[in-house]
């Protein structure tokens, strides 16, 4: 419930349609992609500009209200779910793309703008936005900043902190900043790589200059088959290690390809253990060159099959299988559970053989989904929610995998971020002066840690609760340093 | 000096620091020195003298050192600077406090080489040529080029650029975690192994380019890229600056990926033929360029660079195929900073560090230009264009009256064009001593999100202070 006084300022700033409190109508906003986690919020904001944005936080400012705000919930880690005392404030009317500069090559952009909508508007002038996480037709790139989002094609293109120039922002406070800058350099502290991937956590984005991409004149995919999971995944590193930067870089075990088989029927092969996707994009010579690159690394890996798409629509054809993973495991399965770790290239083998043996102990099913070429691994946890075992199963197994990323050197998130649903895990990869500068930045930004609270970072204390912050392993990281 | 920080900061108290120095002699003997020659040299960058003697050197040999010895400063509440080799240009090193420095130039081992994940991990004092002279053999190099010989962590402190970033990237983009000791004295690991990783905020980022404000550097992991297989590098000689400027845009905008470009004004050009004996060459505004990628991948590249600049009014390109040949261009390029000393020797010079959106490259390069000769002192351009940052060598002389004014004056200028255009007042070298107004005015009102977070940090302000940014 909100407060009546606090209601009645929020009402006096908004127009009336833009403050939603009636459960009917906060209900839409109760989750995110992650739906395990449900929450109903006081109320919803929806302001129409960054004036009433302004208002809206400073209101919520002097009452203590928290605050999340909200792009198109497609997120993965919970991030995105209300807080009950709070308000949601949703950015879906800031859905303008203001300019665009092919000369500059960029794009300004309001946040509610969905990912795909940019490319599009970009198209005219040959130019595209190039991170394309699998959700890019209903993500926003105010989401997508607070995510620091990735895709398939990042490995060649970089994430979306590369890809973008400016953000402007509104703080709790209700100040306006800017980060960044229209040159490819700005001066001071990078506050501009602060923002992203910060979760909502330290300020709500306004406004988004991003570089734009001349469109490749031709692209070609090769898929590989491989007998089993281990040589894919040396392929993988075989691939990296000849120099070659693949536009895309993707593997599917055989669970995934079987699942997306039955789906879109892309062809893929239903023997091998694994498949590689492998993408080469540039002027026709550039992709010719590596296309032949490619497929000699892919053979002497030990692919047993190699096929190259020899026009845009099988191109295109071969792609859908990836880019409908996630529908396809759905079919087979009630629920599951996408996990985010990513690992250093050279320990892929060692990690897969790891989750096929967790299978076995939790007797659930996983597949395997993942940007291969960054190490970033998505195992799809296959369940039933209604079946409470199974549930709390998917949970551990789903924890398991995070440490066992940790362990090899990787980290619990590689693209959907920490959120509600890793915030255990961040006990086990951050000691604890590693966390108190995260705090301390949360401080510099909302000292009364309004801003999605409970999210993204845990408090020293919530470690504690978790018992995740004391032994890791056996080894006390720091020993010598005092505990709470 | 600043007059935002000359308020805020306090020289410790003498006892406490002769106190200190003690201390540290005692721990660590020679390796912690006092002399004066020692302290001088370590009070300064290359760029314009600033007066700020350390009261000690110290050269530890691990991140536990570093550790130890933050912590003693800590306690006695006594300033911090790291230092690496003193190739900065903003006065970074500058001791403005006294306090210890700390010299990480003994810290020079590259710890580890991951061939399959195209990474490194070295420690802050392994010096960019030293990094890529280990890397043979590997088939793997390290791109990032300041013109100096800088050491990597020096080069993470102030997120350091060079002639390829517009292929390539910065430091910023090039940094896949840090180790860090934190003004507490504590080690901290930021980032790691992984491409990719959105679990917490980005300090990584944070604290590249932090100028040592935050915490002490030990460690960098660095992103590697496997040797190209073919490389070219050509010269274009131009009529007039506008065309090489337009050049360079009209490249960008097709999305040629050269891996280097650089342009050079007819003063630089004269200044560098001088100094480096280029032969064949003449004082005209100048593209270099260098391709990088297979063998019809460049051939690709050069075909379509080659219509632009005819396009423009270049002349017919001058190719350095050969790795030596290729070698002496970048030299000569390298060292258009001591070449630009050298045009009038005695001088004192400073550089400027303009950085703009490419849509205003032109605009900016030609009024800076004009604006440069109107003061009528030497003032060559040189930069990395392709990025949109370019820099001027101002030469003047200390003791003719009015010369440093109209030196500083235009140094402003740039920066105020630069930022009214949407840009920076540093692409490269930092702000340092020099530019916390020129940052003021970049980032208004996000400057004092900088000061709250550089409170939170370092709520003593022990390190560095008195730079990067005003408190």
């Amino acid at each position: 419930m909100l407060d009546p006084a606090v209601h009645a300022q929020l009402a006096s700033v908004l127009p009336d349609s833009a403050l939603l409190t009636s459960a009917e109508e906060t209900k839409p906003y109760e989750c995110d992609g992650l739906t395990m986690y449900r929450e109903l919020p006081a109320a919803v904001a929806l302001p129409e500009d960054e004036a009433q944005l302004v208002d809206v936080l400073k209101q919520c400012h002097a009452s203590n209200v928290p605050v999340v705000a909200r792009g198109a919930g497609t997120s993965l880690s919970g991030g995105a779910v209300p807080h009950k005392d709070g308000v949601v404030v949703a950015m879906a009317k800031f859905r303008n793309i203001l300019s665009i500069d092919p000369v500059a090559c960029t794009a300004v952009v309001q946040p509610g703008v969905r990912n795909l909508a940019i490319s599009s508007a970009a198209a005219p002038y040959g130019f595209y936005y190039a991170p394309d996480p699998s959700s890019q037709i209903a993500c926003t790139i105010g989401g997508n900043v607070a995510e620091n989002a990735g895709g398939v094609h990042c490995l060649k293109y970089g994430l979306t902190v590369h890809n973008v120039r400016r953000v402007r922002a509104v703080l709790i406070s209700g100040e306006v900043v800017e980060f960044g800058g229209d040159a490819l350099d700005s001066a001071g502290y990078d506050l501009l790589a602060l923002i992203h991937g910060s979760e909502g956590l330290l300020a709500v984005t306004t406004e988004i200059t991003v570089k734009l991409t001349p469109k490749p004149q031709t692209a070609q995919v090769a898929l590989a088959a491989f007998a089993d999971v281990g040589a894919a995944g040396a392929a993988v590193a075989a691939v990296i290690g000849a120099g070659i930067v693949p536009a895309g870089l993707e593997m599917m075990d055989r669970s995934a390809t079987r699942a997306v088989e039955e789906f879109v029927h892309a062809g893929y092969p239903q023997d091998a253990a694994a498949v590689l996707l492998v993408e080469a994009d540039g002027t026709p010579e550039e992709v010719a060159a590596e296309m032949a690159e490619i497929t000699r690394v892919l053979g002497a890996a030990g692919a047993t099959g190699i096929r190259v798409s020899k026009d845009e629509r099988e191109r295109l054809l071969l792609w859908s299988g990836r880019k409908a993973a996630f529908p396809a495991i759905g079919r087979l399965t009630p629920d599951y559970y996408c996990i985010d770790g990513t690992i250093p290239r050279r320990a892929l083998s060692h990690v897969l053989g790891q989750i096929e043996a967790l299978t076995h102990q939790y007797k659930l099913r996983c597949a395997n989904v993942f940007h291969a070429g960054d190490g970033n691994l998505h195992p799809l946890i296959m369940y039933d929610a209604n079946v409470e075992a199974e549930r709390v199963g998917a949970e551990a197994f789903g924890a398991e995998i995070l440490e066992l990323c940790i362990d090899v050197g990787g980290t619990i998130t590689g693209e959907h971020g920490v959120g509600i649903e890793k915030l255990p895990q961040m006990c086990v990869q951050f000691r604890e002066a590693e966390l108190e500068c995260f705090l301390a930045v949360k401080s510099a930004f909302d000292p009364k840690s309004l801003l999605n609270p409970g999210k993204g970072v845990p408090t020293l204390s919530r470690c504690a609760e978790f018992g995740k912050m004391h032994v890791h392993h056996g080894a006390l990281p720091h020993p010598e340093l005092p505990r709470f | 000096m600043n007059t935002h920080t000359a308020a805020r900061v306090q020289r410790p108290d003498a006892k406490d620091v002769a106190d200190l120095v003690t201390l540290l002699t005692a721990d660590y003997g020679e390796r912690a020195l006092t002399s004066r020659s020692i302290r001088d040299q370590h009070s300064h960058g290359e760029g314009l003298a600033d007066a700020g003697l350390p009261d000690v050197v110290v050269f530890p040999h691990t991140n536990e050192e570093v550790a130890a010895i933050v912590r003693l400063c800590h306690a006695a509440r006594v300033p911090v600077i790291a230092f690496g080799v003193g190739t900065s240009l903003e006065g970074h090193v500058a001791a403005l406090y006294g306090g210890v420095c700390i010299d990480l130039s003994q810290m020079n081992r590259v710890l580890e080489v991951n061939a399959e994940d195209l990474d490194c991990r070295v420690q802050a004092g392994v010096l960019r040529e030293q990094l890529n002279a280990e890397l043979k053999g590997t088939g793997l190099f390290f791109p990032i080029d300041p013109g100096a010989n800088a050491t990597i962590g020096g080069m993470a402190a102030t997120r350091a650029s060079g002639t390829n970033a517009v292929r390539y990237g910065t430091m910023r983009e090039n940094v896949l975690g840090l180790t860090i000791v934190t003004p507490d004295g504590r080690l901290i690991r930021t980032g790691g192994r992984s491409r990719k990783s959105s679990a917490g905020y980005d300090l990584t980022r944070l604290y590249v380019g932090a100028e040592g404000t935050l915490g002490v550097i030990t460690e960098i992991q660095l992103r590697l890229y496997g040797v190209p297989e073919a490389i070219s590098a050509g010269i274009c000689q131009f009529e007039s600056l506008e065309g090489a400027v337009q050049t360079v845009i009209l490249a960008m905008q097709h999305g040629i990926p050269v891996a280097r470009i650089e342009l050079l004004d007819d003063v630089q050009m004269e200044a560098c033929i001088r100094y480096s004996k280029l032969e064949g060459l003449a004082a005209k505004p100048t593209l270099l360029f260098e391709f990088h990628g297979s063998e019809a991948g460049v051939a690709e590249q050069v075909a379509q660079m080659q219509a632009i600049t005819e396009e423009f009014g270049g002349s017919a390109f001058e190719w350095a195929t050969k790795p030596e040949d290729r070698s002496r261009l970048w030299k000569a390029r390298h060292n258009a900073y001591y070449a630009a000393k050298a045009m009038q020797p005695g001088k004192q010079v400073f550089a400027t560090d303009a950085c703009v959106p490419i849509s205003r490259l032109a605009d900016c390069v030609l009024e800076t230009k004009a604006d440069a000769d109107a003061t009528g002192l030497c003032a060559p351009i040189v930069g990395h264009v392709g990025d949109g940052n370019f820099h001027l060598c101002v030469l003047f002389d200390p003791d003719a009256a009015g010369e440093r004014e109209r030196a500083e004056g235009l140094a402003r200028r740039i920066s105020l064009r630069a930022i009214a255009m949407g840009g920076t007042c540093t692409g490269e070298h930092g702000v340092g001593v020099h530019k916390l107004d020129a940052l003021v005015a970049e980032h208004g009102e996000a400057v004092d999100l900088m000061r709250t977070i550089k409170r939170a940090l370092d709520p003593l302000n022990i390190m560095n202070p008195g730079k990067t940014v005003p408190l």
